[in-house]
Formats: structure tokens, C-alpha cells, sequence
């Protein structure tokens, strides 16, 4: 008897749980919506940013309610994929890689004539023609900042404009018994930032094509012009201008070292700007590396904020959450001040966002607004340029590898060998 | 006085005990792995709604994989080095502590802790201990061992001996209480014995204690080859896999191939390749353990 209650029990458990599962239904009841959001927080995209900024949007499109997912770190697109594969890929992504999630039709594409309107480069992250992510920012990655004082302790005027010029400076700090370059190697992204430079500006800065040569097969990382650009930071490791401890050291270490003046120069993406504290902003300044001829490359990668899911339940309703919050002047002044990210919005100046930059946030900004030779930074362009998913951790490797081996060429091989297998 | 009824044979209650653990067990494990083992013969992409059947395709690339061979050779070392390292060193600390005062049941707690711990939580501990000014750096250089900041996760040989190192700390507390427990069960007449014969202290370990310590041995040697064949939390957290993958262990990179480069496919084929290592390996050595014990 005893047994019969007990199997009955759960019997009358089990059809509780179908019952319940059945009635659970995603989206929309009674006019309302429910999506969500996947957001990613750092020491200045904090909870109470996505809070605020998401309420605020919220606002803007009645019936709509907002549910946050919080990325456990910052690799988003990795999140993304794990939420894919659980069968709970989110309404609304912030800040992914749409050349990662596109190609499979889990992206929508935002209305054109919408970003044509309101955004000074409406192509920079598109892919395949269409636009995935609003354009509202961009980065120079990477920028070389420098400390003013250790450049004039060790008897430097004037920032490099060539080759030549920069690898005279980094003798010079380095005869003055000063660390030329800060490398926070421990973070492998940080550690390819050289090679990002070198490979940017060397190889793409003379041929902007380069990275849609490489998908059709016509060039590669073995050719002679990829490998002399790579000798180039081979030649910084082994002339002591980095620590000869720097793939121990962390991102976030690196930035302590930089700022406090341990260390004359950093190559990092613009987004360090934000990590400068205002009160000795004035020491730092910033160039762009250093080319042979002393020509002007800047390796640059427009970012936006949100990517709408195709299979999201109210693609209406998403869609005018993602403008709304994509043209707050509020969520941008954040990434503004935190990030460093040069604003792309149309009509609207810095004084819009109620900031008030530095000089070395406005000498770097220059770059932006001038009409120069902008191509696409190496393994951080989310448009057509960008890499095959999953080569960017073999791209951070070869670089952590060529600080340890002169094996340039075996290390360009592999590169060539990993394209092959990520484009299978 | 009440007594508990005993179990009878071909009780239905106990029918009814063993179908819910053999349910949860074909569930979790049985299914999972028949599972991996299905997709480890697709080209499955967690982005593409549809995979394709493959067959050994998978299995074939394994044997060019250069990558897969650093990371299994990497992790068959650790495993190999770490066991011996942790097990030798839970049969050190067990002898120390097998006492039976407050003080040493309290060390003991302290000993077992490590093995407490998230592995994330260790590698990020550890992380700052091994940093250019850690703990550990500062430390070296009060004692005049070093002059120079030592780069403890920055160059690939030195990177791994850090992650074994912390790894052997972990299994450490493991194997201490191990090892500690068969300890307790060996009789006193047998060292009683063997000091009315004149054994000395070695004499005493060597054919009495290491002999009789064989069953715990078995224990955690096989759980500590195991777990190190796994390995994925320390390593993550610690060094990422880093520098240059040189601390990427098969585990890891069977996760970076699954959700980085969107290979469900063939990290399933790496994953089956790895069960299929690890089972061999804890077999084996079980077997040879266990003919130690026979011979006791």
C-alpha cells in the first residue's frame, strides 16, 4: 500500500513538472514582453550602469521587460555560444563578435536606413554588407602612449614618426636605465598587442585587402613582407626593450607599472585612455606606431553595442530597446570615460556626452576625425576582416611563443596551418 | 528496544533503491557519455542548427593533431609527476600528524583544506603568489636565494612546474588523509613486534608501514591520476592554458575547441580520446596496486 502511495506520488510529481513545463511559455503574454539581454561587466560597465542604462531603454518601448544575463567574464562570444548550444541564446547581445554568430543566422540585421541616419561610419563593423551591431564607437588598437618625463630623462624631444626613430628611442631609455616598453604578457591579448602593431601597420597599413587575400587563399602569414613585419617585434624582444619577466606580468599589472611611471611606453588599445587618472593625465601622450617611411597607419576597429538575435520572440520590440539604448548619449559617456572609445554618433560632439577628455584623450581622437589610412586592427575588427573564429587564441600564442623563440618563420606556419583548419 | 527491520531478500523497496540509482547513473553518466560518443562521429557546430554524420573523420585528425599531442603529453606528465609528488608527500605529512592530541587533529584540518577549496579559487591564490611581485618573489629575495624577480608563469618550463606545483598542493590534502586513515588502521603489535626483534624507525616504515599503507595507496593513487588527467579549474584560473599553450591540458583544450572554435564534433573525438586514456591508465595501475596488496 505503502508502495502504491509512494509511486503515485511521484507519478503525480512528474505530470506537475510536464504540466508546469508545458505552461512555461517565452515572450509575450497579454501584449507584454519579456527578452533577454546578455551584458558583460567591468570595473566601469558596472551592475548599476547596465541597471540604469537598461530602465532607461526600458522606458522607451512600453510592454517591454528586460531580463539581464551577466557574461561570467568578458569573453562574450564564448558565453554566447555555451548559451547557444544550452538551446538559450539571448534577445539582445552586447558587444559580440556578429562575424562569429552571423554566418549561422542567429543574427538580425538592423535597418540600414536607421544606421545610415544616425552614425558617421555606418560600414565600419558590417558584415557582409549588412550591419549587426550599431557603430557607435570605435578604438585605435593598438596606440603607443609614452610618459612624458622618462621620455625626457632619457634625452627625447619628440615622439618617433619612423621605424628607425622608435627603435633609436627605445636604445636611448634603455641606455638611461629605463624599461622602453611595457608588456602585460600573463593576458595573452595583451602580449600580442606588438604583433597586432607590427602586422597592422606593416602589412595592412600597404595593403588593406590583406585579411580577405588570406581568406581567398592568395597570401599568407609565411610570406616575406608578414614575417619581416613579425622580425620587427623579435627585434624589440631581443634588444631588452620589454621586461625580460613580461609574459609573467598582468594585464591589470601593466597598467599599474605603466602609470606609475615604471616603464617609458605601452602599446595598448585606446581603451587605456580610460584606465589614465585624470590627475597626471598631462604626463601621458600617445602616437601611433611607427611605420618605415614614417607614413600614417592607424590600426582601427569600430565596436557598437547590441546584436539582435533572429529568433527572438518580438524582433519589433528588440529592436527599438537596442536604438533607444544604442543612442543614449549617458551609456556612451561610460565607455567614454572607462573604455576610452571614440564616440561615432552623428551631431553629437565630446561636450555632448558631458565629459571632460584629457589632451592625450584628445590628441588620440584626432586620429579619428582625420582623414587617414585606417585598416583594420588585426584580430579585433568584428567586420568582414575578421579573424576565423577561434584563431584569435592561436594569434595571442604565436606571440607569447616569438617572445621566448626566434622561430618567426615555424610560428607563421602554424598561423597558416590554424587558418586552415578554423576555415574548414 | 526497538530493532530495525533487515532488509529481506526480494524486498520491493530495495528493487525500487536500486532502479533510482541505476536511473541516475544510465542518466548522468551512461547517456552523456553515449552522447559524446555519437557526436565525436559528427561535425556538430553549437552555432549550425544541423550537423552532419561524419564517421571517423574526427578520429583520424586526432592522429595530425599537433596541438592535441603537446596538450596529452603535457597532461600525461603532470599526471605522472603530480601523483608521485602528492602521494609521497601524504605519506610524509600523514606519518607527521598521525597523532592523536587537539593540536594535531587541528593541523590535520589545515592539511586537508587545499583540497577544499574551488579549484578557481586556488589558481587565482596562487596567481598573485607567483606574481613579478608576489609573495612568493619577495619571499626568495628577503632569503637571498634570488636577485631578480623570478617570472613564475611567464616562461613555458617554468609555468608548468607552477602548475604542478600547485596542483601537488591541492592533491596533497587529499592524499594526507588517505593516508592518514589507513595509518590508523594498522595494528600497534605489529611495531611492537618488530621493536622487540630490533627493527629501527626505517626498518619499521619500510616492512611495515609503506606495506601496510598499500590499500590506501591504491586510493589515491588512482583518484589522484585521475583527477590530474582532468584537470581544467587550477589551470584556467593560473595560466590560461599559457604562455603559448605551453600549460594547455587536454581538458582545456577540449573546451577552447568546443567553444572557441565551435567544434562539438571534434572536441566529443578528444573527449572519447581522453576516457579512453584515463580508463586504460586507472585500470593499469589499479591492477598493479592491487597485486601489491595481494602480496601483503
Amino acid at each position: 500500500m505503502r508502495q502504491r502511495r509512494l509511486l503515485a506520488a511521484c507519478l503525480t510529481t512528474a505530470l506537475a513538472l510536464t504540466a508546469g513545463c508545458s505552461a512555461a511559455s517565452p515572450g509575450a503574454t497579454n501584449g507584454n514582453v519579456s527578452l533577454t539581454y546578455l551584458t558583460f561587466e567591468t570595473p566601469d560597465l558596472t551592475a548599476s550602469f547596465w541597471q540604469s542604462s537598461i530602465a532607461q531603454a526600458e522606458k522607451q518601448v512600453p510592454g517591454l521587460t528586460i531580463k539581464d544575463i551577466v557574461s561570467p567574464n568578458t569573453d562574450r562570444d564564448s558565453y554566447a555560444k555555451q548559451l547557444q548550444a544550452s538551446g538559450q541564446f539571448p534577445d539582445l547581445l552586447e558587444s559580440i563578435t556578429p562575424s562569429t554568430f552571423a554566418p549561422a543566422g542567429l543574427l538580425m540585421p538592423y535597418p540600414q536606413s536607421w544606421v545610415n541616419a544616425n552614425f558617421l561610419d555606418p560600414m565600419g563593423n558590417a558584415y557582409k554588407g549588412k550591419v549587426y551591431i550599431p557603430p557607435t564607437n570605435s578604438q585605435i588598437i593598438p596606440m603607443v602612449f609614452y610618459n612624458k618625463k622618462l621620455f625626457a630623462q632619457a634625452g627625447i624631444s619628440s615622439t618617433p614618426t619612423t621605424w628607425a626613430q622608435f627603435m633609436a628611442d627605445c636604445a636611448k631609455l634603455k641606455a638611461a636605465g629605463i624599461t622602453p616598453m611595457e608588456l602585460g604578457g600573463s593576458d595573452s591579448f595583451a602580449a600580442a598587442m606588438p604583433l597586432t602593431a607590427v602586422l597592422s601597420t606593416d602589412v595592412l597599413g600597404k595593403d588593406p585587402s590583406w585579411l580577405q587575400q588570406r581568406y581567398a587563399g592568395k597570401v599568407h602569414f609565411t610570406d616575406p613582407n608578414v614575417e619581416a613585419a613579425v622580425a620587427k617585434y623579435r627585434t624589440m624582444v631581443t634588444d631588452g626593450y620589454f621586461e625580460p619577466g613580461a609574459l609573467g606580468v598582468s594585464y591589470a599589472d601593466s597598467i599599474t607599472n605603466f602609470t606609475s611611471g615604471k616603464t617609458a611606453m605601452y602599446m595598448m588599445g585606446s581603451w587605456f585612455l580610460g584606465s589614465i587618472p585624470a590627475a597626471i593625465a598631462a604626463n601621458f601622450g600617445s602616437f601611433l606606431t611607427p611605420t618605415d617611411d614614417g607614413s600614417v597607419v592607424v590600426p582601427y576597429a569600430v565596436g557598437g553595442s547590441m546584436a539582435i538575435s533572429a529568433s527572438t520572440p518580438s524582433p519589433a520590440k528588440a529592436t527599438a530597446f537596442a536604438e533607444a539604448w544604442s543612442l543614449n548619449p549617458a551609456n556612451l559617456k561610460t565607455l567614454l570615460q572607462g573604455d576610452g572609445a571614440f564616440p561615432l554618433i552623428k551631431g553629437k560632439t565630446i561636450a555632448d556626452y558631458g565629459v571632460d577628455p584629457s589632451q592625450v584623450y584628445q590628441d588620440s581622437y584626432n586620429y579619428v576625425l582625420q582623414n587617414n589610412n585606417k585598416v583594420s586592427a588585426i584580430g579585433w575588427v568584428t567586420n568582414d576582416d575578421a579573424l576565423p573564429s577561434g584563431l584569435n587564441d592561436d594569434f595571442y600564442a604565436a606571440a607569447q611563443a616569438l617572445f621566448n623563440s626566434n622561430d618567426v618563420a615555424g610560428q607563421m606556419a602554424k598561423l597558416d596551418s590554424d587558418w586552415s583548419t578554423a576555415t574548414q | 528496544m526497538t530493532t530495525r527491520a533487515r532488509p529481506r531478500r526480494g524486498d520491493p523497496a530495495l528493487g525500487l533503491i536500486a532502479v533510482v540509482a541505476l536511473g541516475l547513473y544510465v542518466l548522468f553518466i551512461i547517456v552523456p557519455v553515449g552522447m559524446s560518443a555519437w557526436k565525436s562521429l559528427t561535425d556538430e557546430n553549437p552555432l549550425m542548427a544541423q550537423s552532419h554524420f561524419i564517421g571517423l573523420a574526427n578520429y583520424r585528425e586526432l592522429l595530425h593533431d599537433s596541438t592535441l599531442a603537446s596538450s596529452l603529453s603535457f597532461t600525461l606528465v603532470m599526471a605522472a609527476v603530480v601523483t608521485i609528488v602528492a602521494n609521497a608527500a601524504g605519506i610524509g605529512f600523514a606519518i607527521l600528524l598521525n597523532k592523536t592530541s587537539l593540536s594535531f587533529r587541528m593541523m590535520r584540518a589545515v592539511a586537508f583544506l587545499p583540497q577544499v577549496l574551488s579549484g578557481v579559487i586556488v589558481g587565482f591564490v596562487w596567481r598573485y603568489i607567483f606574481a613579478e611581485d608576489g609573495i612568493l618573489n619577495h619571499l626568495l629575495t628577503a632569503l637571498g636565494i634570488i636577485s631578480q624577480p623570478v617570472s613564475w608563469l611567464g616562461s613555458p618550463d617554468l609555468a608548468m612546474f607552477s602548475v604542478g606545483l600547485v596542483a601537488a598542493w591541492v592533491l596533497t590534502g587529499f592524499t594526507t588523509v588517505v593516508h592518514l586513515a589507513a595509518l590508523q588502521s594498522i595494528p600497534v603489535e605489529l611495531y611492537q613486534a618488530a621493536t622487540v626483534d630490533g627493527a629501527g624507525r626505517w626498518q619499521q616504515f619500510r616492512w611495515i608501514t609503506f606495506r601496510m599503507l598499500a590499500p590506501g595507496t591504491t586510493i589515491s593513487v588512482t583518484i589522484s591520476l585521475i583527477t590530474m588527467l582532468k584537470l581544467y579549474d587550477i589551470i584556467a584560473a593560473l595560466t590560461g592554458g599559457g604562455p603559448a599553450f605551453a600549460t594547455q591540458s587536454t581538458a582545456l583544450y577540449i573546451i577552447n575547441l568546443a567553444f572557441t572554435d565551435d567544434r562539438f564534433g571534434y572536441a566529443s573525438a578528444v573527449a572519447m580520446l581522453l576516457l579512453a586514456v584515463s580508463a586504460a591508465i586507472a585500470l593499469s595501475v589499479t591492477g598493479l596496486l592491487r597485486r601489491r596488496e595481494v602480496d601483503l
